[in-house]
């Protein structure tokens, strides 16, 4: 071998052993900051058994924030586990709860339905490449496997699947020293000022193009894929929509729709669908144009949630 | 495609290993193939523009070769310019025009007729290289051994084609015709070139970027110290933005054993305004315009007034040739042109003052504080010009001046009592950097440095590069700034 190719070699090798150690590094970073994301928890949970699991985008996190779980758990003295993610619809929630299920089992399944998680693929397929979930999402095997499938039928990019592999985006975290707290998180205890320029930017965003949106059979699919699959496991599953100020939710496009063709769907797979959408309408129960604040969890809890997970199955 | 893409890191060794497999015969052939891929790739109505041009500038250029009557050879010339720069006059201007026209002249109600069409990327730098290749060939300064391929890929070569530089024919036909080949000297300064534009543009621009946006976007409203900070962020985004891609552009052209012009030669060590834009930024433009409009018209040998004029002409069309440039199509760029304008006009006045006080004053005239002090003010300079460049409008870039202006003086007191972030913080570690280099390059090319320094140093500055890059680099960030033209 001649100089240079031998020199080229052996630069390469260095980098490959540097990059193993930042690689490392960045890995043991997740753990050390790790909080929210639906990997982490699972990663870092010790228990195995559950009574519920609660998934669904952003609108099911407050049920976790600040010490909210635990007092679910303390008032029904039943073991839950939160892995709702912001922005994502059934076919990343698919992913999560399958992953979840490799070592851990649960009874029961609620799912936060939210009408903008199945019109667009950013909301699904798109969530897949989001550094900002990849960076906090530790690495596993299993994972890596499960996301070559997703890739390989599911329509995700690929790029998914080679960020994940070589860590690039835990890499490349520029938030990598601070704890992985969503936003919202820190607003819990605010109280929200209504504003209909804020609320109208929010629906914007939430629902990119025009609603209803021609992949909507799609992530129906994705989603009775995800109840098939709880049921196979014998998980009884529940949807719920969660409450909504009348401001807010009087400007989603197609609501009604979109209402009726998902409870269609639910009573078809066995699944009790409980819409509160309607619920604490003030806007004194929300951080920002759509989240639950604590008062209002607290109101919730003590007026529906606390009856619904402690009731029996009602569906399949 | 952009420089900073993942597609572009599968497409440049690919593109890379096929040249290097083919006879040297028939690798511009192969350039070409892949810049027409390149600039198609995701928005493939690009090539109908693309095609046009080149057509045009082959169909011109054979129709100069073959003509010999001086009068016949000027209407060719002047049609073919009008074409070109007539519709990029169009793409660019005529629906703001319009617009114009109907707010200040037009009776209420009346509405004119809109094009609709905003021009491809890349469409003022590519109609630059046509037009110099049409006069150059009027000239005939061009080879004329050159053939259609040859021309078509001086138009659309890959690494120039988005945001230049703007490169001339009579520069860029010879290394074809003479057979594209690389060696591993150039393989190897290219490697640096592109490391070294990754960093300025991922590194540096991007990560000031946020910073710079925010508060251009509420000038009203934000902090006089923060606004002072965003407007010197800003001149060091835009210069580590665009001659990133140029260093990434000369870079990628080695690879292939194309050298293209220098395009930046540390424009923010100029000592006066002249020095900037004659011979630091954008120099492929400030040649373009020296060559190609303020000689025609009559330079500085046509009378002290008319010097003046064609300065000032020269700087409010180069102002009217960046309008557009993602952020919007406006008067600010026509200040912007006409302030430099203005300091070429000071500059030029109190010339012989200076000389004469340098004459006076030797040793201060040769003096590093002296120096210095030139530097700096030259800098802030043109970083007043960049609020016209950068603000959303004039109405914005008046605030952002009257809001630091009505406060410099307590800027001491309030830089010492506010909560600087992060960003702050990493934005002028940044720059500081930035700056050392650059002093460093000044007196020494750092390529130079590295050639000549110990094989470990150069190989830590190498890893220290790439795992910058992978640490601190903002890679779903945007594209570059003159990449929108």
């Amino acid at each position: 071998m001649t100089r240079l190719p031998r020199s080229a070699l052996l630069f390469i090798a260095i980098g490959l052993a540097i990059y193993a150690g930042v690689y490392y590094a960045a890995e043991w970073l997740v753990y050390r900051t790790g909080k929210s994301n639906p990997f982490f928890k699972i990663a870092s949970t010790e228990r195995v058994e559950f009574d519920w699991l609660i998934l669904g985008a952003s609108h099911a996190m407050p049920l976790d924030f600040a010490d909210f779980n635990t007092r679910i758990e303390r008032e029904t003295g039943l073991r839950t586990i939160n892995l709702a993610t912001p922005g994502t619809g059934p076919l990343y929630n698919r992913f999560v709860l399958e992953n979840f299920l490799r070592e851990h089992r649960i009874r029961n399944l609620l799912y936060v339905v939210d009408s903008f998680a199945f019109y667009a693929t950013e909301w699904n397929e798109g969530r897949f490449m989001d550094a900002k979930l990849l960076r906090r999402t530790p690495f596993k095997l299993p994972i890596a496997e499960s996301l070559y499938r997703y890739i390989r039928y599911e329509g995700v990019d690929p790029r998914a699947g080679l960020d994940y592999l070589t860590g690039f985006s835990k890499i490349n975290n520029r938030e990598r020293f601070t704890i992985d707290v969503w936003d919202g998180e820190k607003q819990f205890e605010r109280i929200y000022r209504p504003s209909a320029a804020a609320v109208r930017s929010r629906i914007e965003y939430l629902y990119p193009g025009s609603a209803p949106s021609a992949m909507l059979p799609r992530y129906f699919e994705a989603f009775v894929k995800l109840i098939e699959r709880s049921h196979a496991q014998g998980i009884c599953v529940t949807a719920i929509k969660m409450p909504l100020t009348a401001q807010f939710r009087n400007q989603l496009p197609n609501e009604e729709a979109f209402d009726n063709a998902i409870s269609a769907l639910l009573d078809v797979s066995g699944v009790e669908f409980r819409d509160f959408s309607r619920e604490l309408d003030e806007s004194r129960f929300y951080f920002d144009t759509d989240h639950l604040n604590r008062a209002g969890l607290e109101r919730f809890l003590d007026l529906h949630l606390k009856s619904l997970l402690t009731a029996p199955c009602r569906g399949k | 495609m952009l420089f900073t893409s993942l597609e572009f890191f599968l497409f440049l060794p690919l593109v890379l290993a096929v040249f290097a497999l083919l006879p040297v015969r028939t690798r511009w052939l192969w350039l070409l193939i892949a810049s027409c891929f390149f600039y198609g790739v995701w928005q493939p109505w690009n090539l109908i523009y693309l095609a046009s041009v080149t057509a045009l500038v082959i169909v011109s250029g054979a129709a100069l070769g073959g003509t010999k009557g001086r009068g016949s050879r000027i209407l060719i010339l002047a049609a073919g310019l009008t074409a070109l720069l007539g519709s990029l006059v169009a793409f660019k201007f005529y629906d703001f025009i319009a617009t114009e026209l109907e707010r200040l002249v037009v009776p209420a109600g009346v509405s004119l007729p809109r094009i609709g069409l905003a021009a491809p990327a890349g469409y003022s730098f590519y109609i630059f290289s046509a037009a110099s290749y049409l006069v150059d060939t009027y000239l005939r300064r061009v080879p004329f051994d050159a053939n259609f391929g040859h021309s078509a890929l001086y138009i659309a070569f890959f690494p120039k084609i988005l945001a230049g530089p703007i490169e001339r024919a009579t520069s860029f036909l010879p290394q074809v015709l003479s057979g594209l080949r690389s060696d591993p000297g150039r393989l190897l300064l290219g490697l640096q070139l592109i490391g070294w534009g990754l960093i300025k543009k991922v590194v540096i621009a991007d990560n000031l970027a946020p910073l710079v946006d925010r508060n251009f976007a509420i000038a009203g409203f934000a902090a006089p110290l923060e606004l002072l900070i965003s407007v010197y962020f800003f001149a060091f985004q835009i210069y580590c933005d665009f001659s990133g891609y140029t260093d990434i552009a000369i870079g990628i052209a080695l690879l292939f054993g194309i050298q293209l012009m220098e395009n930046f030669r540390r424009p923010y060590l100029s000592r006066s305004t002249a020095e900037f834009w004659g011979n630091r930024w954008h120099i492929s433009l400030g040649r373009w315009f020296r060559d190609y409009l303020y000689v025609p018209l009559g330079g500085s040998q046509a009378g002290k007034l008319r010097r003046y004029v064609n300065l000032m002409t020269v700087f409010v069309v180069s102002g009217l040739w960046h309008a557009g440039l993602g952020y919007g199509v406006g008067w600010t760029f026509l200040i912007w042109g006409a302030l430099n304008g203005v300091y070429q006009w000071i500059g030029l006045a109190t010339r012989p003052f200076w000389r004469r006080a340098g004459e006076l004053l030797p040793s201060a005239a040769g003096s590093l504080p002296l120096h210095v002090l030139r530097v700096l003010i030259t800098f802030h300079l043109i970083a007043i010009g960049w609020i016209f460049f950068r603000a959303p409008s004039v109405a914005d870039a008046l605030t952002i001046l009257r809001r630091i202006g009505s406060r410099l003086i307590e800027m001491p007191g309030l830089i010492t009592r506010y909560p600087f972030t992060d960003e702050h913080y990493f934005g002028l570690a940044a720059i500081g950097f930035l700056v050392v280099v650059e002093v460093l390059d000044e007196r020494r090319s750092i390529f130079q440095r590295l050639a000549t320094a110990h094989v470990a140093v150069r190989w830590a500055i190498y890893y220290l590069a790439i795992f910058a890059l992978l640490l601190l680099g903002r890679w779903q960030a945007k594209e570059f700034i003159y990449m929108q033209f």
